[in-house]
């Protein structure tokens, strides 16, 4: 759909934004909130342009929207189950870059090609994804190790006053024709030197194969404090529990999901106490492994992104990819 | 209400059983039989569910096309409640889940089954197969081990297999209450003595990790190939769907790819 691009002009988002909200939820790089000296860029709802942040990418990944902490399962009342329901409003989410778009893609393949999950269809059916082009990567930028794909419903691109937009979809191209007043059609308005994405970081090498008995992963679960702030930050992480949680009269309550960590020592715990993955190195090797190698062997492509969440997230600001890099074979 | 957003079917959905038999194995286990037609074949397993309490993945005991039989041995918090569980009950339950015990591809094969503990469960349907379709095997060698006299799992077909089978039963102690008679001794010294060479010989072993790492030792000195040896893998679960990620193993899913593992796919990641 190379020739079909549109574009926006920067003035008119603000009442494309109004339109959009009118019977859905237009959502954003926000900056966050300020309290308590605490301003982590996140994912959120927005009402004004001005609320817009997109200097760098957000602290927070965008997969909350699709693969929801504390999602209910399903809900009973003794041996009764009942269904869930899930109220939701159209949404649109706006800014996502290469890396959040690709992290959104590996996430389908987990819950939708095989044994599709009714949870995370409903919240993926319901979303329009606008990618945001990334020029310039912040300090923990990564992506350009991997061969990230173009996977958008439309991606905008910087262009003086207004974006240039390209379709990446059916969904895409449908949501340009509903709003029709807003986008001017062109032609080859988006060059090639429009698409690169500048990084400061790479990693040298995605064979980690013969690397696993490796002294130097001890260099970082040395100091890995198994806090498990890598996997929620992660964009691809979709590890989680079953929890059932039951009221006071014993009887109804609600069977959820939650987000888990493999950094855990529980997370490998069967009963009768049994941990597979006793020791630190251990967990914090099957992070990595299943970043690069595991998903990849299965999935043929990287799970990671490089989007380098985990690294600026990281209390021990463990930088696994200096690591890998300078591991001697 | 809208209709639109209710959740209707969904993959993590239990549906209710008829427990039809309820008998206690040992001071810690249990045999319960449901109503239930199920499609599944040997080493394949499902999700009970006691709602408030959580799920818990058990493996299949029997093959019958008529009802599922479970063997449970309670560990955690979900086998302790259902334990409680009476005849005529309804039990929540999902599945089948898991790749089976490749058993087509061993006919005119013979089986050595080693089971240890509640490890001897999940080989109960394998040998029930096995029976049905008895003319496709060749010589079928048992050995179950247990911790003692009193730990014993399903005597009436131990009893019933050893009119068919080259059928061992050892126990590391023989202590306790149970007047039952069997070998002194690791199940491990039992398949010793007994399997001379590999040849056209398939062993299946479940049981702790430790005793399948030392069967796999003994056998591989009798030239038995990682390739041919075939083990159940046991891992926390919570989906049986290859999403919650928490049984992988080096990158496999025990769920999907397992439980039941060639021992070259696992051997060198037991502890992963």
């Amino acid at each position: 759909m190379g020739e079909n691009q549109y574009t926006l002009k920067k003035s008119r988002l603000q009442s494309l934004i109004e339109e959009i909200n009118k019977n859905g939820e237009f959502i954003g790089p926000t900056k966050g909130s300020n309290e308590k000296n605490i301003k982590k860029s996140l994912f959120s709802k927005i009402t004004n342009t001005e609320q817009i942040y997109l200097k760098t990418k957000t602290y927070y990944p965008v997969k909350t929207f699709f693969f929801k902490p504390d999602e209910v399962l399903l809900k009973f009342d003794g041996n009764n189950i009942i269904n869930p329901e899930i109220k939701l409003k159209p949404q649109v989410f706006f800014g996502l870059r290469k890396c959040d778009l690709n992290s959104i893609w590996h996430q389908d393949i987990v819950f939708l090609e095989e044994n599709p999950d009714p949870f995370y269809k409903r919240r993926r059916d319901n979303s329009l994804l606008i990618g945001y082009h990334c020029k310039k990567g912040d300090d923990y930028c990564f992506c350009n190790s991997f061969e990230l794909t173009d996977f958008f419903d439309l991606m905008f691109f910087e262009k003086g006053d207004s974006y240039a937009i390209e379709v990446g979809s059916k969904k895409g191209l449908e949501f340009i024709e509903k709003n029709k007043s807003f986008f001017k059609s062109g032609k080859n308005l988006i060059t090639d030197a429009d698409r690169v994405t500048k990084n400061k970081k790479e990693l040298k090498t995605t064979d980690i194969k013969d690397l696993y008995n490796n002294k130097d992963w001890e260099k970082g679960a040395d100091k890995c404090l198994s806090c498990g702030a890598c996997n929620f930050i992660c964009g691809n992480c979709h590890c989680f529990e079953i929890d059932d949680n039951i009221n006071f009269d014993l009887k109804t309550g609600e069977r959820v999901r939650k987000p888990a960590s493999c950094q855990l020592r529980n997370f490998t715990r069967v009963a009768g106490e049994h941990v597979f993955r006793i020791s630190k190195l251990a967990r914090f090797k099957h992070r990595i492994y299943h970043q690069i190698q595991y998903f990849k062997e299965r999935h043929h492509v990287t799970f990671c992104t490089g989007c380098g969440r985990c690294i600026e997230g990281c209390p021990a600001r463990i930088d696994w990819i200096k690591i890998i890099n300078e591991m001697k074979k | 209400m809208n209709k639109k957003d209710l959740i209707a079917s969904s993959p993590y959905k239990p549906e209710p059983k008829k427990v039809i038999y309820y008998k206690r194995e040992t001071a810690d286990s249990f045999t319960i039989r449901l109503d239930w037609q199920l499609d599944h074949k040997p080493g394949q397993f499902i999700f009970c569910s006691i709602p408030g309490i959580g799920e818990a993945p058990i493996s299949i005991c029997s093959y019958s096309d008529k009802y599922v039989e479970l063997n449970i041995r309670e560990v955690g918090n979900v086998t302790k409640a259902l334990a409680k569980i009476k005849k005529g009950s309804m039990l929540l339950v999902r599945g089948p889940y898991g790749k089976p015990y490749p058993m087509e591809i061993f006919r005119q094969k013979s089986i050595v089954i080693i089971g240890g503990g509640c490890g001897v469960a999940p080989l109960k349907g394998v040998i029930e197969y096995i029976d049905t379709n008895r003319f496709e095997f060749k010589d079928i060698f048992l050995f179950f081990g247990f911790r003692t006299p009193d730990e014993l799992l399903f005597e009436d077909s131990i009893t019933h297999w050893q009119k068919n089978f080259k059928l061992k039963v050892s126990f590391d102690k023989i202590v306790g209450k149970s007047c039952y008679t069997g070998t002194q001794g690791f199940v491990t010294q039992q398949v010793d003595n007994v399997i001379k060479d590999n040849k056209n010989k398939i062993p299946f072993i479940c049981g702790p990790p430790i005793m399948i790492e030392k069967t796999a030792e003994i056998l591989k000195n009798k030239g038995f190939k990682d390739e041919q040896i075939y083990i159940s893998a046991e891992r926390l679960m919570y989906c049986g769907l290859g999403k919650c990620g928490r049984c992988m193993i080096h990158g496999k899913y025990t769920c999907l790819d397992g439980a039941v593992f060639r021992y070259d796919e696992l051997k060198d990641y037991k502890d992963d």
